[in-house]
């Protein structure tokens, strides 16, 4: 067997594996999308169909003409939007000074931050609701945003010291000898060398607040609802409008997909950051 | 499309663009906007309700009229059902509820009772009158009444007439069975008419008609066997402590429950309300036992919409028996304005009968029930009060623990029972042990 052949079998190897995966990744979400297209009584049916037979927009129409369904979907964009700007604006420059300082109480903080991540969520909701609540910031957006940055701001601040410290100490000791601040070589320099991992570390922290679930349903009420909310009450006691919840399940995703195409050469970058370091 | 990998550096325009873009977004949040409505925390005239997702609707005629005639406002909060609990658990805990009234499943009051306000004066004789007796009963906590029942439900009998109809059907059952086919009122009766359903209907050797279905995945269809076996207190006593799942009730329930597995479809372990519920609108069951509210709830294209008729729940050794399945306005003990709260409960309360014309249309007071029973459309009005009326429909065991026995306990045990082979004395004992380790 020569080199040929043998490459020629691993590339079809490695391609019926990424179909493979391709497939198990996708299967959930391709379904969803096909149920949304089912009838009411298709759509629940024993046992379930992978096709609709009869395509139609029912579903959408119901779903997205329900009460509290476009505002859920324009407080979902609110909430992760100041809740993605709020992680940046926090981990940056945490994550900046634990790496170019590197102290021992900087060492302990990034540790302690981790720690955060392991309370389970619904442990902290009777204090948050609490705090919120002294605040006058239950049933806001912006009091709903601060708390899913307690969600994203350890990871944040995790992925950004690691993009930082693949950036050479040198790049800003030179921007400080072209007669550079600290925060002007921050902002000037090393952010720029870093633009993929933030954008990773945006969709992290975007991705955190537009899924989130247990805070958004234990701090808003009417106001500041948010879409997983309005998606779980298609199912109620009485009943499961698995039409209608597959549907706004699809158009919610929508956002989603686009933010990730539209950051995916950041993505890339980001991903492959310090890859080539030494 | 091929992938860049290069990170491009931002230009000057562009980084003034996010930070820009970070104070804008800045400004938006120090507004603490959302855009769903009005505040729900609310001014004096504003009384805010929570309640689960299928149960808005029920309210929302009681509240338009309550704007109407005082002039308060009140905001329904739709939650999910999954998560209602959590919520209202929460702010209770925390003694400083943002709800001023909150709608409750009848196995939470126990639960939640300590942050509940007593609503004793609202229980006046008349009142206790217009009630089911298991409503009365679950609205009691430590010898205080901690909520007014809303609504109620209760499973009945779900049958297909064009079934039943069939003078094919009926001249072959009264054959075979000896008595003529109609709604079977026992368990005898429901055991013979599953058994004649349970058919190949379009020849090709596999069965695709079946008589009933038997749910391993939901407890509550088994309770309800247990109460029409004749037991007082399922799964146990709560005042006492006493667990009584082993009793001889309890088996002879479970023992009804699993016969009935040859004549339901396969994977019943796996079968709960969802599923039973679309497998009788497409037409694989002939009867099905199930929540009276799904009558109105039929989909336009089920082929069963116009051939479904609804009878009172069937009776065991000790007569009819379902589970009431009532929610209930509290108030929390917490709460800014309790007065304000107190004179919604019994508003809601004397316009009950607004609840019966909406989509779930279920209502709690038996004048209500009794005032719709001859109008068309409903039809499951009179099979509710019969099951609802009959002494049998017993509540389930006021215990907080309630929801950890039945996701723990209850649940899995019918699960294993369904499976064949299983011994259930010998399942009933060993839940009965591991629920006196949750209750003692």
């Amino acid at each position: 067997m020569n080199g040929l052949e043998t490459r020629g079998k691993t590339r079809i190897v490695l391609w019926a594996l990424l179909a493979a995966a391709l497939i198990l990744y996708g299967f959930p979400f391709i379904y969803l999308l096909l149920t949304s297209f089912k009838t009411p009584l298709e759509a629940i049916s024993v046992p379930p169909e992978v096709l609709p037979t009869q395509w139609t927009l029912e579903n959408y129409v119901s779903a997205l003409s329900r009460e509290g369904v476009p505002a859920a979907l324009v407080n979902s964009v609110v909430t992760a939007v100041i809740s993605t700007a709020l992680s940046l604006v926090l981990a940056v420059p945490a994550a900046y000074a634990i790496t170019r300082f590197r102290t021992p109480s900087g060492r302990v903080f990034i540790v302690a931050a981790l720690v955060t991540r392991m309370v389970p969520t619904i442990a902290v909701g009777a204090p948050l609701v609490e705090i919120m609540r002294n605040l006058g910031i239950t049933d806001t957006s912006f009091g709903l945003a601060l708390a899913h940055t307690t969600i994203s701001l350890p990871l944040s601040i995790w992925l950004m010291a690691s993009f930082f410290e693949a950036v050479p100490d040198e790049l800003d000791e030179a921007a400080k000898v072209d007669g550079c601040s600290r925060l002007q070589a921050l902002w000037r320099v090393v952010i720029p060398v870093v633009t993929g991992g933030v954008a990773v570390t945006a969709i992290f922290a975007f991705l955190a607040s537009w899924n989130e679930f247990l805070f958004a349903l234990l701090l808003t009420s009417v106001r500041a609802q948010t879409t997983p909310i309005v998606i779980a009450n298609f199912q109620s006691q009485f009943g499961l409008d698995w039409g209608g919840m597959t549907a706004l399940a699809a158009v919610y995703s929508i956002p989603v997909i686009l933010l990730t195409l539209f950051l995916q050469r950041h993505i890339v970058a980001g991903l492959t950051l310090g890859a080539v370091k030494g | 499309m091929k992938l860049r990998t290069r990170p491009r550096f931002p230009s000057r325009r562009a980084r003034v663009g996010i930070a820009a873009a970070t104070t804008l977004i800045t400004a938006i949040a120090l507004t603490g906007c959302g855009v769903g409505g009005g505040d729900a925390t609310a001014d004096a005239d504003t009384l805010t309700v929570v309640v689960e997702g299928g149960g808005k609707a029920e309210l929302q005629p009681i509240a338009d009229l309550y704007k109407e005639e005082t002039g308060t406002t009140v905001k329904l909060v739709e939650l999910p059902y999954a998560g209602l609990y959590d919520r209202i658990s929460t702010e209770l805990s925390s003694g400083s509820p943002t709800f001023d009234v909150a709608a409750l499943d009848a196995i939470w009051l126990s639960a939640f009772a300590d942050g509940l306000a007593p609503l004793d004066d609202l229980y006046t004789d008349d009142v206790k009158d217009d009630l089911f007796g298991g409503l009365v009963t679950e609205a009691q906590v430590n010898e205080s009444f901690i909520g007014m029942p809303v609504w109620t439900n209760s499973e009945i009998l779900f049958y297909r007439t064009d079934l039943f109809e069939d003078a094919t059907n009926k001249a072959d059952f009264e054959a075979k069975f000896g008595y003529p086919l109609a709604a079977p009122t026992d368990w005898e009766q429901y055991h013979d008419i599953a058994e004649f359903f349970t058919r190949d209907t379009d020849g090709d050797g596999q069965t695709d008609l079946y008589g009933t279905d038997v749910k391993g995945a939901v407890e509550t269809e088994w309770l309800a066997t247990v109460s029409q076996a004749g037991e007082e207190h399922m799964v146990l006593d709560a005042e006492s402590g006493d667990v009584t799942i082993a009793s001889a009730e309890h088996l002879e329930a479970l023992d009804y429950y699993t016969s009935l597995l040859p004549y339901a479809p396969s994977g019943a372990s796996q079968l709960d309300w969802a599923g039973s519920q679309n497998l009788f609108y497409q037409g694989n069951l002939a009867m099905m036992r199930f929540w009276g509210h799904a009558y109105r709830a039929t989909p336009d294209d089920s082929v069963v919409k116009d051939s479904i008729g609804v009878a009172p729940m069937i009776a065991g050794p000790a007569g009819i028996g379902g589970v009431p399945g009532a929610w209930y306005l509290s108030v929390p003990t917490a709460g800014a304005k309790q007065e304000a709260a107190k004179e919604f409960v019994q508003f809601a309360y004397e316009h009950n009968d607004l609840s019966a014309d909406t989509s779930l249309g279920l209502v709690a007071r038996k004048s209500a029930f009794e005032a719709k029973s001859g109008e068309a459309g409903f039809e499951n009005y009179p099979a509710l009060l019969d099951t609802l009326n009959a002494p049998q429909t017993l509540p389930r065991p006021a215990t907080p623990e309630w929801q950890e026995i039945v996701d723990s306990v209850l649940v899995p045990m019918l699960q294993k029972a369904v499976e064949p082979g299983a011994e259930n004395a010998a399942l009933l004992e060993e839940a009965k042990s591991q629920i006196e380790a949750i209750v003692q």
